[in-house]
């Protein structure tokens, strides 16, 4: 605490490690929340693509040594795949049934995925090595800082910029904010709606492999880590309000920084804040910060 | 095996022994987490309890009686614990149980051994509330406890004339303990050290980051922390590009110098780093060790072996040992037996305290450094901190 006040430095490291704990949240967050704008779905398995993403970073690059891109690339399309079979071969069969059906089998996929890792990877906590060039810290001039959260908290931009400009500035992007609008004029006026659904849920789901394949230096690969991640997510989208994206960038810097000054400033109690503001949040606007309240008849 | 292979095997047995046979035999109850997080734990241990279960039998049991085992999954849950160790007494009449793993469900089915009056022996708990507020006279313990192992950090922290101390634990009865422990010790060996920050994160956190450079800003030149499994792989892999372990040497408790840890981590483990362990499955300094590591790596097919099995194994041990000693396998009996009772272990002799019921289990303590010709981190000297406090 008396650091805090004392030493600007530790003040900047502080803000720094705040930026990209919210950063890779962010990643991870963005795709939970675009699936559920489009598809209205709140798929409890995210959590599970995310530990999935960590694993195969494990397998790609420590195991088979074929390097820390090709691990990403590798868990972003591992995390297609099973949302393509996801996607056909379960969810939409439930889109235009009640949310709790959805939930159901969501938290379904959640034990699935689960036992399968323990099948595939074992229950040994794992350990992802950085890539040699992200090893080791960077001169800041003031102070060194890790250079591998310095590429998190860069990385995580670039891929808001890159989502918001396919939404907003494609017409591809287009369409899928109409098909969140009226999916039946959608459809009535031609436009494939089913495959905007897979795109989506494809391109959710990949964000959650790569969000747990640039986590997995720091956060080792181990069975459980589902349903942590989850919890942080939900804090994020709520607080910056589900569907929206710029909720989610706002939303997960919140609880970057939140988390990273409430545990240096109550130490004992560093998760406590972050579910003062989702409270505070829910009983005034519970719709979140960038949300839009759900019209009647939704 | 699994649990309904035994069942069965001890089915077989009874009918091939006829009738009377049901007698000759000493029923064990053995709880550990083999499903879930806690399997990692737990699967080996059901090897060191399996490996010793067969050495007894195949030596003709014990006063011509076999040990069986029925074993239930702690699900590392002390309310499935419990249930399981009710379930065991109740339906399978189980003479004693063993195993355990987290200081909750030892707690758990220590309580149910109180209610039922049958022995328990704690093979892996830690926490020091077992053999002081909750003790009672069916429960044993013979793995090592907080108070030990912090005693054991203060003396690490007094040898290496470090003096500015940070603490990091995990916010739950095992960290706290430990931290309680690590403070007494420190009272004894090293009373100028001056403890600069308690830094605590909660049971399962993911990011240390925080913690780690609020400790580099403190000026620290000793860690000492509790953080076990993947809670220590996880701070290790954020802690090193800001160079905290170039700072401080970072002294553990919670056996990050196992094995399991150091082979996985490889040259991804930290510098600096002094922690304990039960066992090394490449240390002989107890003779009877080298033919234990032989048998467990052909049962487990790997030339390493983990820290685990061990602490199940003396389990085992000192049930055929007591058993033997009351000729009974009444609970009272067994219990007058254990306390008091020494036996010859692969990591040394081991004795129950008849007072406390805990036995002396101290622990392999030192340096995790580098070595030629393998890519991990081997403990070197190892040191056997024996478990006494004075």
């Amino acid at each position: 605490m008396d650091m805090l006040l004392s030493n600007p430095t530790f003040v900047l490291i502080q803000v720094l490690n705040s930026i990209s704990l919210g950063m890779n949240l962010f990643i991870i967050a963005a795709g939970l929340s675009l699936i559920f704008g489009v598809l209205r779905v709140i798929n409890f398995a995210h959590g599970a693509f995310y530990m999935f993403g960590a694993y195969i970073m494990f397998t790609v690059a420590q195991e088979a040594e074929l390097g820390f891109v090709t691990g990403v690339v590798a868990a972003a399309a591992g995390l297609a795949a099973i949302a393509v079979v996801v996607e056909r071969g379960l969810f939409r069969w439930l889109y235009d049934k009640e949310h709790l059906m959805q939930l159901l089998l969501t938290f379904a996929i959640v034990l699935l995925m689960g036992d399968l890792a323990k099948i595939i990877w074992g229950t040994d906590q794992l350990s992802v090595s950085y890539p040699d060039a992200l090893r080791g810290a960077t001169d800041l001039g003031v102070t060194f800082y890790p250079t591998y959260r310095l590429m998190l908290a860069v990385i995580g931009p670039l891929i808001f910029l890159g989502l918001w400009l396919l939404i907003e500035r494609t017409r591809w992007g287009r369409l899928t904010r109409a098909a969140t609008q009226d999916m039946e004029m959608l459809s009535a006026l031609g436009i494939n709606v089913p495959m905007i659904y897979i795109v989506i849920f494809v391109i959710g789901s990949a964000l959650a492999g790569v969000g747990g394949a640039l986590a997995a230096p720091i956060n080792s690969p181990t069975p459980g880590m589902d349903a942590t991640i989850i919890v942080e997510c939900f804090v994020i989208v709520i607080i910056g309000g589900l569907g929206s994206l710029w909720g989610s960038f706002v939303g997960a810097l919140i609880y970057g920084f939140v988390f990273n000054f409430g545990s240096v400033i109550v130490p004992n109690w560093q998760d406590v804040f972050a579910f003062l503001l989702l409270m505070a949040v829910l009983l005034v606007r519970p719709w979140g910060l960038y949300g839009k309240p759900e019209r009647e008849g939704h | 095996m699994t649990p309904t292979m035994r069942i069965t095997a001890a089915a077989a047995a009874l009918f091939a022994g006829g009738i009377g046979a049901a007698q000759a035999e000493i029923k064990i109850g053995v709880l550990y987490p083999t499903s879930g997080t806690g399997a990692v734990y737990g699967v080996p241990a059901m090897q060191g309890h399996d490996m010793a279960v067969d050495e007894v039998n195949a030596a003709g049991g014990v006063n011509g009686e076999m040990l069986v085992t029925f074993a239930r999954d702690t699900k590392l849950k002390p309310a499935a614990a419990a249930a399981a160790a009710k379930e065991l007494i109740t339906k399978d009449n189980v003479d004693v149980l063993v195993g355990g793993l987290s200081s909750a469900v030892g707690l758990a089915i220590s309580e149910v051994a109180r209610q039922e009056g049958v022995v328990y022996i704690a093979t892996i708990p830690k926490t020091i509330q077992m053999t002081t507020t909750k003790l009672h006279k069916h429960v044993f313990r013979t793995s090592s406890h907080t108070d030990f192992e912090g005693d054991a950090m203060a003396q690490i922290v007094a040898q290496l004339g470090k003096t500015k101390l940070c603490d990091i634990q995990l916010d739950y009865a095992y960290g706290h303990d430990l931290a309680a422990g690590i403070e007494k010790g420190l009272k004894r060996h090293a009373p100028d050290v001056e403890k600069v920050i308690d830094l605590r994160s909660k049971l399962g956190a993911t990011d240390y980051n925080a913690q780690i450079t609020q400790i580099l800003g403190t000026g620290c030149d000793v860690v000492t922390s509790g953080l076990w499994g993947s809670h220590f792989v996880n701070f290790a892999q954020q802690a090193q590009p800001f160079g905290l372990f170039d700072q401080v040497v970072y002294i553990s408790g919670g056996e990050i110098a196992s094995h399991e840890i150091a082979g996985r981590m490889g040259k991804d483990y930290p510098d600096n780093v002094w922690s304990n362990t039960y066992e090394l499955w490449y240390d002989h300094t107890v003779p009877a060790h080298e033919k234990f590591q032989a048998d467990l790596a052909a049962r487990a097919g790997t030339k390493e072996t983990a820290m685990w099995p061990v602490l199940a194994y003396i389990g085992v041990k000192f049930i055929a040992a007591a058993a033997e000693k009351a000729g009974s396998t009444d609970a009272d009996q067994l219990a007058a037996a254990l306390e008091g009772m020494s036996i010859d272990t692969p990591v040394g002799p081991r004795t129950i305290d008849p007072e406390t019921h805990q036995a002396d289990t101290g622990q392999f303590w030192g340096p995790m450094v580098r070595k030629e010709g393998v890519d991990y981190r081997v403990m070197d000297p190892v040191t056997y901190i024996p478990a006494k406090i004075d």
